[in-house]
């Protein structure tokens, strides 16, 4: 059963008429009819956690958001950029209106002045036909003054970034929409608290699957919703399949979902029959990288279960990786987009990013020394835990990691120097 | 809540101020300098260089109640961050406890310092910066032993990139901190720098036209933690540990910046000891640590070549040089033969020791005629009367309090009060800006003026000469302005004289005068009345009995003999040659000949006061003591020296040892001067922030103030908070003959003083002659953008270029001072205007 | 022409300008404008985006500088942006970049020498089920190989020497 991706069900619930037909705007009748923080408490109840990352429960975020103030905002995060993830983009390509009708009842919750889409600027083809979705729901009052005659006015714009990874961190997101660089804010304040959201107001910020899922639960009520998935991981998720698989592509999977179960019956396994799995990101770039073995096979796609074998489900972009592929190489792809997207504010991510790259390329050259191996473990130990955002101990990551799982790859590279 | 609050520092507990930076409460309460390098007490903390992480920690909370967990020996248990925290961006709270010195956070130390050397020059022996910069400080005390970075590995950038004519920038010293540009962006409100790209290759820029240029961008190269930022003035200058540093206080204007003189002995300077750079000293009640431009960049007039060097004297025609003892005595048998017909002009930048020598000589030859030069502002008396109250700092305006700046041009007049005031409106106090015309001030009291900053003002607009009207009649025409005001906390006025005559000026500070004592904030702290009283002593003038009127009358009868001291005539004044041929004997002493050796008898040269000991009262009324540092010049003498010389000659006192005694002197006889002996004057107590010391991470030694912070006289309203208002001086409007228009003489910072046109930076900076004429007047006359034309009104003619443009009223030509060698008139005044020749079309 | 005064964006502009609470805010969709005037973010158009915003150039050139979407450098008539993110990568996304630049005879971020193309690697673009593929002109496409890629080299040449793009 798809919640989000039910493009692929429907055909034509791109369409207003189609999504109405279908339920449409349903979730959001539910909620005009309750108090703001009886949505809130439905969405609590239904165990939703985010779906840009981090995994904290959207509920309680939205139960942050200081009530008396009297300007309150909703960001849809939809920048999207974490290497190998494309999950937002399906949903917002072929179920746009889900995603506003969600961004809608997240707004009316926290009783919102407007909701702005921040999407990554090469979704320009998405930002026209998400103005033509707003400008049909504007007709028909479901954006604007008084939405669905409940009283309630909320107005709806997308925005364009314009290739900038960073952006898709909340604080920099926020900078970005205000027309400044999109670097980090210090936190506190933090977003949902006044001063520290956009324009200085309560804001929050919310993925763009996550704020999908929003009109399902209301709908079918927070324990449907509950119900799928695990304890920890209600619902299901989408996981971005790309790299050596036979079927590339996003699956929309309870969260209970074994990682076997995604690669081999629905990404259709090895994309050369004759060649063994050998690794996976689960998270994209920024994740711990794991081998792929039986027992991380076996394990459920859920943020608990991939805490246990040493990652993140995280923005759940699963890059599957086989037996020819050397790890020197994949920590070289990784750092050269960590010091490419490197936001250069604080000091340990601009300066180590940059070290990484240079220190890499001399290994994969078979100019490095065993010793510059420890040089870049040593400098990623440094960056993590000191950076003014997360991306810092991201980049961090996949150093740390592959020389740790895939001490070979590297030493080959050197032996020749030894 | 409670005004402090206890935090622990590495085990022991400290009471510190609630709501501090806990950077700034760990320096001061527990001497623990935490490193940094973005983090400046004067700016918002951005946590960007990450050094200054510490183990942080706070009470624990039992989540269900709420309630402080404590230990079992009743303590409260302490709940540490997992990860280290940015010191910079935390507020103590009560209950905190950090550790600056565990493994952990020496480590961590010494890993952002590798991180940030990783791309920084080792080149310390050749940067301009060596042996003042944090980065090298810190990387002594807390860096890596060696660097693991592999050398070709590093960056090569621009070394010798300019932000402007004055600031240059050397990418690969530039460590991101981002203090210039939040400085330019905070402090200033002239966002001119910013990063471009990012990541690695994050670098300043400007985009600006002209570049980087402002009235403060010296400022920048002293918060730049890292050689990166240097003046084109001092560049490759000197060393800094080759340098002496002489506190001094800047000669420019009524703020009396506290700066320091960094001096050295120069071979060029016949191996005297020479001004190699300007730099602030810390002063939080007058300049905080910042300095204009001006005052950093000014100080070449005090060895140039053009200086006056030896004493001249006339015989018939013609000026000879000759020496101290002739000239003093002939001196004296002139005054002699007066019979009493003399009289004195001194101008606003003579200390109070030399106007108190002066004033003793003209006493002693039985008169009174004491002018205060230029003849320009009248507000000196109300502000003895109503001044600022006493202890005030403009620093400590903002929420709930109010600020109206009338009829002058801050930014062009006394920049550093106009870098105050933004910032008091910043921090939420009320701006109010009134005008005849544009003024930089006002973009900050207008919302939308600049950028989206919300701005907590209003701006007032009124037809040249109408200042007076509107201070006198504001609850009636502006009465919701006027309320806000009146109910302000604190309120500031600035009340200027621009658009005014010499009698107006006095008539509007009167005004603002009432206004205080109505509103009850006449006397009170943080609240007063602030007048630009051109030069650095404007308000010594005034208590040493100086007094503008009485130039005004000297000009109109002239005396027999008369002493011109420190005044430029010529340049200020056209009608002097005029007036100045009835004199009989004109005794001139000077840094420069303006012109007027042509009538002069005895051409006298002074020392500026970059050479000599003096002191000047500011327009806070602060009494502030300079001292010498730079050679001498000549055989220039201080002008106390020169009119005790004279009086000793004429037998009526022993010419004192030294400007010091003359104070104590001054301060047995003139009441307000009362204890302020030059000791008292050198007393400094610890300033917050604390920005000198040892430490260093805020910027140049020369911050530190090792000269004392001067001593307030307080005003007459702090001891008598009854005033009753005055009936204002009569002031006759002035309005323009037929076929005619108004005058309005207005100030540029940069001008063609002689004393600033010396200045070798600054002086291509200075505005070719241009008048502001608005469009009907312009097109009434044939007159275009550019055309070049002669406004003339009594004895003066000035030719300058049209600017056209409705930034003022019709029937006003706004007329900028000291733009060309001919004299504009002083105050706003009738005249003439005639287009002389056509644009020519220039290139762009 | 210029983008202050002109027709074709003034509905635009004023749209955008209507978006947000402050002007700055509407700095991006700016930028934008400017380089779909001029081909590329160039002085004249910072100075105009700086005016329409009322801010100071510095900080509309910092914007530009910041985000790899505006060009600061005059780009070809087709400016391809190849992803060869590690997914891409992992689908040989490198060779076909490489191979991409030699068939145009260009370097890494070059124009070739008809003015027609630009190439350029970019990180990430959400695309990672559909490699190789490249952005051109802000548009997706996807699935691509040899074969593929030379027949729209030929399609855009085509249409170049038609009208004028209208990619833009
Ligand atoms: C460097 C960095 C990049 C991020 N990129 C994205 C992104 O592209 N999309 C996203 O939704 N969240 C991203 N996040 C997470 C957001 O900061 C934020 O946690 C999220 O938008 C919250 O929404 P959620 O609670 O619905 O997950 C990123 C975080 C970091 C530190
Ligand atoms: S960790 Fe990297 S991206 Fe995050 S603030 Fe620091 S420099 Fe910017
Ligand atoms: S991060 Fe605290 S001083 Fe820079």
């Amino acid at each position: 059963m798809h919640i989000l991706l039910r493009g692929r069900e429907i055909a034509n619930i791109k369409q207003l008429d189609v999504y109405e037909a279908h339920g449409g705007f349903a979730g959001l009748k539910v909620s005009l009819a309750m108090k703001p923080a009886e949505v809130i408490d439905v969405v609590k109840a239904s165990g939703l956690r985010g779906r840009g990352g981090a995994g904290f429960p959207t509920g309680v975020k939205w139960s942050f958001i200081p009530q008396h103030e009297p300007i309150k905002y909703v960001t849809v995060n939809a920048d999207e950029s974490e290497t190998g993830t494309f999950k937002d983009r399906e949903i917002m390509e072929e179920n746009p209106y889900q995603l506003i009708e969600g961004s809608l009842i997240c707004a009316y919750a926290i009783q919102a002045k407007a909701v702005y889409i921040y999407l990554r600027g090469e979704f320009w083809d998405i930002g026209d036909q998400l103005d033509a979705c707003i400008e049909a729901l504007r007709e028909k009052g479901y954006v604007g003054k008084n939405i669905m005659g409940s009283g309630y006015d909320c107005e709806v714009y997308t925005h364009l970034g314009a290739g900038a990874y960073i952006c898709g961190e909340e604080s920099a997101l926020l900078n970005s929409l205000e027309g400044y660089l999109g670097q980090p804010r210090v936190r506190p304040p933090f977003p949902a608290q006044k001063g520290g959201g956009l324009y200085k107001e309560a804001t929050v910020v919310n993925n763009v699957e996550t704020l999908a899922n929003v009109p399902f639960i209301l709908t079918e009520g927070a324990e449907v919703f509950k119900a799928i998935g695990t304890e920890q991981s209600a619902g299901n998720k989408v996981y971005c399949v790309s790299g050596h698989v036979k079927k590339p592509g996003n699956y929309e999977l309870p969260m209970n979902t074994t990682f076997r179960e995604l690669l081999y019956e629905h990404a259709g396994g090895p994309l050369h029959e004759d060649r063994a799995f050998k690794a996976m990101l689960p998270s994209g770039g920024s994740g711990p990288i794991v081998p792929l073995t039986d027992e991380v096979l076996d394990t459920p796609m859920s943020y608990e279960d991939a805490e246990k074998i040493g990652t993140i489900i995280g923005s759940a972009s699963i890059i599957i990786m086989d037996e020819t592929v050397d790890m020197t190489w994949v920590a070289s792809k990784v750092t050269k987009f960590f010091k490419h997207e490197s936001c250069g504010k604080c000091t340990p991510c601009r300066e180590g990013t940059y070290w990484l790259d240079k220190v890499i390329d001399r290994i994969l050259d078979g100019r490095g020394s065993p010793d510059d191996v420890k040089r870049i473990a040593d400098v990623a130990e440094n960056m993590a835990g000191t950076t003014l955002c997360a991306l810092g101990d991201f980049a961090a990551n996949p150093i740390i990691h592959t020389i740790r799982h895939f001490p070979d790859d590297f030493a080959q590279h050197v032996q020749a120097q030894g | 809540m409670s005004d402090t609050v206890k935090i622990n520092i590495d085990g022991t507990d400290y009471e510190v101020a609630a709501g501090s930076n806990l950077v700034d409460a760990a320096k001061w309460h527990a001497g623990n300098d935490i490193p940094v390098f973005c983090y400046h007490p004067k700016m918002d903390p951005v946590g960007m260089c990450r050094m200054c992480l510490v183990e942080l920690g706070t009470p624990a909370r039992d989540r269900a109640t709420g309630d402080i967990v404590l230990n079992d020996d009743g303590s409260p248990q302490i709940r540490y961050f997992p990860k280290l925290q940015t010191a910079c961006t935390t507020t103590v709270s009560d209950g905190m406890h950090i550790k600056t010195n565990t493994q952990q956070v020496i480590d961590a130390r010494n890993d952002v310092l590798e991180f940030l050397l990783s791309s920084h020059p080792l080149d310390c022996p050749i940067c301009d910066k060596g042996g003042e910069c944090p980065l090298q400080n810190l990387t002594m005390r807390h860096g890596p032993q060696a660097s693991r970075m592999y050398f070709e590995d590093k960056q090569l950038l621009e070394k010798h990139y300019p932000l402007g004519d004055l600031i240059f920038l050397d990418q690969e010293r530039c460590i991101q901190c981002a203090r210039c540009v939040r400085f330019q962006d905070e402090i200033v409100g002239d966002d001119v720098l910013a990063f471009h790209e990012r990541g690695r290759r994050l670098q300043i820029i400007t985009n600006s036209d002209p570049g980087f240029d402002t009235y403060f961008s010296g400022n920048t190269t002293d918060i730049c933690p890292v050689g990166a930022l240097t003046t084109a003035d001092f560049r490759f200058g000197a060393r800094p540990w080759e340098l002496t540093d002489v506190p001094s206080i800047s000669p420019w204007d009524a703020a009396g910046e506290n700066i320091t003189l960094s001096m050295r002995l120069d071979r060029d300077f016949g191996g005297k000891a020479l001004i190699k750079r300007v730099m602030p000293r810390q002063n939080e009640l007058v300049n905080e640590i910042w300095i204009s431009d001006k005052t950093r960049f000014g100080h070449h007039f005090t060895r140039s070549d053009d200086r006056l060097v030896t004493a001249q004297i006339r015989t018939g025609d013609a000026l000879r040089e000759s020496n101290w003892d002739s000239a003093v005595s002939e001196i004296a048998q002139i005054l002699r033969d007066a019979g009493g017909d003399v009289a004195a002009i001194a101008g606003s930048g003579m200390s109070n020791e030399d106007l108190w020598e002066l004033r003793r000589l003209m006493e002693g030859l039985g008169s009174s005629r004491l002018g205060a030069w230029p003849p320009t502002h009248g507000g000196a008396e109300a502000v003895a009367e109503v001044g600022v109250g006493f202890g005030t700092n403009l620093g400590q305006l903002g929420k709930g309090d109010a600020i109206l700046v009338i009829a002058c041009d801050l930014e062009e007049e006394v920049p550093i009060w106009r870098l105050r005031l933004k910032q008091a409106q910043d921090r939420g106090a009320y701006l109010v800006v009134a005008n005849a015309r544009d003024t930089r001030l006002e973009d900050f009291a207008v919302q939308g003026a600049r950028n989206d900053r919300v701005v907590e003002g209003d701006a007032v607009r009124y037809g040249a000469g109408e200042a007076v009207g509107v201070m006198r009649d504001l609850k009636k025409s502006h009465k919701k302005i006027a309320e806000r005001l009146s109910k302000a906390e604190n309120l500031v006025i600035v009340a200027g004289a621009e658009g005014l005559t010499l009698a107006g000026s006095r008539a509007l500070a009167q005004a603002a005068r009432n206004f205080l004592a109505e509103s009850g904030h006449a006397g009170t702290r943080n609240s007063g009345l602030l007048s630009p009283l051109p030069g650095a002593n404007g308000m010594g003038l005034h208590y040493l009995g100086f007094r503008p009127d009485a130039s005004l009358d000297i000009a109109a009868s002239p005396p027999k003999v008369l002493l011109v001291a420190q005044a430029e005539l010529f340049d200020d004044d056209p009608a002097a040659r005029a007036w100045l041929s009835q004199v009989e004997t004109v005794i001139y002493a000077n840094f420069f000949d303006d012109g007027i050796s042509e009538f002069a008898d005895f051409v006298l040269p002074l020392q500026t006061f970059a050479e000599r000991d003096g002191s000047f009262v500011n327009g806070e009324r602060r009494v502030q003591r300079f001292t010498l540092a730079q050679g001498p010049v000549g055989q220039a003498l201080p002008a106390w020296k020169l009119f005790g010389s004279i009086r000793q000659e004429m037998g009526m006192s022993h010419l004192k040892p030294s400007a010091a005694a003359v104070m104590l002197e001054i301060s047995k006889n003139v009441s307000v001067f009362e204890g302020m002996r030059y000791k008292a004057l050198a007393q400094v107590k610890r300033q917050f922030p604390d920005v000198g010391g040892r430490d260093q991470y805020y910027g140049g030694t020369a911050y530190t103030n090792t000269g004392g912070v001067g001593i307030q006289i307080p005003a007459i309203a702090d001891d008598d908070k009854k005033l009753k208002p005055v009936d204002l001086a009569e002031s006759d409007d002035v309005v323009a003959a037929d076929g005619e228009v108004l005058i309005m003489p207005i100030m540029r910072l940069y001008n063609r003083q002689r004393n600033f046109r010396p200045s070798l930076l600054l002086e291509p900076r200075i505005l070719a002659p241009y008048a502001i004429i608005h469009p009907a007047d312009a097109q009434a006359l044939g007159i275009i953008q550019g055309d070049v034309i002669d406004i003339s009104a009594g004895d003066s003619i000035i030719r300058a270029r049209a600017s056209v443009s409705d930034e003022i009223a019709a029937g006003v030509v706004a007329l900028p001072r000291h733009m060309t060698d001919a004299a504009a008139p002083m105050s706003i005044c009738s005249g003439a205007i005639s287009r002389v020749a056509q644009a020519v079309a220039s290139a762009d | 022409m210029a983008i202050i005064g002109n027709p074709k964006y003034e509905a635009r502009i004023d749209h955008h300008l209507a978006k947000y609470e402050t002007k700055r805010s509407a700095v991006m969709p700016l930028l934008y404008i400017a380089q779909e005037e001029y081909g590329w973010v160039n002085p004249e158009g910072i100075e105009e985006v700086a005016q329409i915003l009322n801010l100071d150039p510095t900080q509309v050139k910092s914007i530009a500088g910041f985000y790899t979407m505006y060009s600061e450098r005059p780009k070809g008539e087709y400016w391809l942006q190849v992803c060869t993110d590690l997914p891409c990568a992992l689908k040989g996304a490198d060779d076909f970049h490489a191979w991409l630049k030699e068939e145009l005879g260009v370097e890494e971020g070059g124009t070739s020498a008809d003015g027609m193309f630009t190439v350029e690697h970019v990180m990430c673009l959400a695309a990672c089920d559909k490699a190789p593929m490249l952005q051109c002109n802000f548009h997706y496409v996807e699935n691509l190989d040899q074969n593929k890629m030379r027949d729209l080299l030929a399609k855009w040449r085509q249409e170049a020497a038609g009208a004028s793009n209208g990619h833009r």
